[in-house]
């Protein structure tokens, strides 16, 4: 009953998703006029979106230190 | 003639049998169409009632089972998927909006407030100018019986006689004698320490100008209270343009309010309390002009000296 995702399978994740509400919340927060509409917490977004980027990081720098 | 009588009864008869054809088709469209508008509320409420609660929902539950079932049958496949939904459901959750209520409500629930004041002023016969008066820095200690100097005021003197006294101002009194006078809460204090919250600084440090970049994209990006706003400064008078403003029906509205040319509305209130605080000096609106289509406010203010 093991995890079935490696720590490159996360790294791999971890970028797509990061990649992804990166852009989204550039793209939020940088169009005022067109995101008036849109009611979410876009700091969160940003926040959310900077962690999963952070994280990649992290997995990166272990791959440095600790080859996997 | 019976035969003119029986001619005249069945054109009678023709037109009461059209008549009724009419008034029966005339009910049943206006069934079709009641039943068209229930039909289009309930579609109308569908779509604003999937909360993204229930999406959030909706993604963790299968991300979950995705994730046991990967783990049990070690499927590389599951678990991504698994991750992914899960992941997406979480987010749902974290990014949910804060409760938001129409803008048409925050001008409605402003109109009591003017309507109050309209009143006590024309009671009291009030012909003189409001002044926006600066409160102390928090952290500058004062002794408990000046303590009222350190909420920002706006007096509205009785004529255009000179300002109130600091101790009279200290006893945060309503009607003033010397001279006379009501001092009240401006309008948009509640916007000021919105605004304060917003700009992470305290206001007391800042220059006009850099107030008068600072200011607009809080009110625009942040608390999307308008459109656009420009605050331009020069020499002794501020100058703000609203264009598209949250609370521009409060200068359009059917009571026709005296005192929000006066005070302004909470954002041009909450405007002229940032200046205040900033050069410590008092403030006073000079004047305003709304465009004929009511989607522009020009308001120029006028710092006092001395």
């Amino acid at each position: 009953m093991n995890f079935p995702m490696s720590i490159s399978d996360i790294s791999l994740w971890l970028a797509v998703m990061a990649i992804i509400l990166l852009i989204t919340s550039e793209l939020i927060s940088s169009a005022t006029e067109y995101s008036r509409n849109i009611l979410i917490e876009k700091n969160r977004l940003r926040l959310v979106a900077l962690a999963l980027g952070i994280g990649f990081m992290a997995t990166v720098v272990m791959r440095i230190f600790q080859p996997f | 003639m019976s035969r003119e009588k029986k001619k005249q009864t069945a054109k009678d008869a023709e037109d009461k049998s059209s008549e009724l054809t009419t008034t029966q088709y005339l009910v049943e469209t206006i069934k079709q169409l009641q039943m068209e508008n229930e039909n289009l509320k309930l579609e109308l409420r569908k779509v604003r009632g999937i909360p993204s609660g229930k999406i959030g929902l909706a993604f963790i539950v299968p991300g979950t089972l995705a994730l046991i079932f990967s783990v049990m049958n070690y499927s590389n496949i599951l678990a991504f998927i698994g991750l992914g939904l899960t992941f997406w459901g979480a987010l749902f959750f974290f990014v949910r909006p804060v409760r938001y209520v129409k803008s048409s409500l925050l001008d409605s629930a402003a109109t009591s407030i003017y309507t109050t004041i309209d009143r006590i002023i024309n009671d009291l016969k009030f012909k003189g100018k409001s002044y926006y008066i600066p409160p102390y820095p928090k952290e500058v200690y004062l002794p408990e019986h000046l303590k009222g100097l350190k909420e920002p005021v706006v007096f509205i003197s009785a004529d255009t006689g000179g300002m109130p006294s600091i101790e009279e101002l200290a006893k945060s009194k309503f009607l003033l004698e010397n001279p006379k006078g009501i001092c009240i809460a401006p309008p948009g204090l509640g916007l000021l320490t919105q605004f304060e919250k917003e700009l992470r600084k305290d206001i007391t440090k800042l220059q006009l100008s850099e107030l008068c970049e600072s200011l607009p994209p809080i009110i625009v990006e942040n608390l999307q209270l308008a459109k656009e706003l420009e605050l331009a400064s020069e020499d002794n008078q501020v100058s703000l343009t609203i264009f598209d403003s949250t609370y521009k029906n409060l200068y359009t509205a059917e009571e026709k309010l005296k005192s929000i040319h006066y005070l302004g509305c909470p954002i041009v209130s909450a405007i002229a309390c940032t200046i205040a605080k900033a050069t410590g000096k008092m403030i006073t609106i000079q004047k305003d002009s709304i465009s004929p289509d009511g989607q522009t406010i020009k308001v120029w203010y006028s710092i006092i000296q001395g």
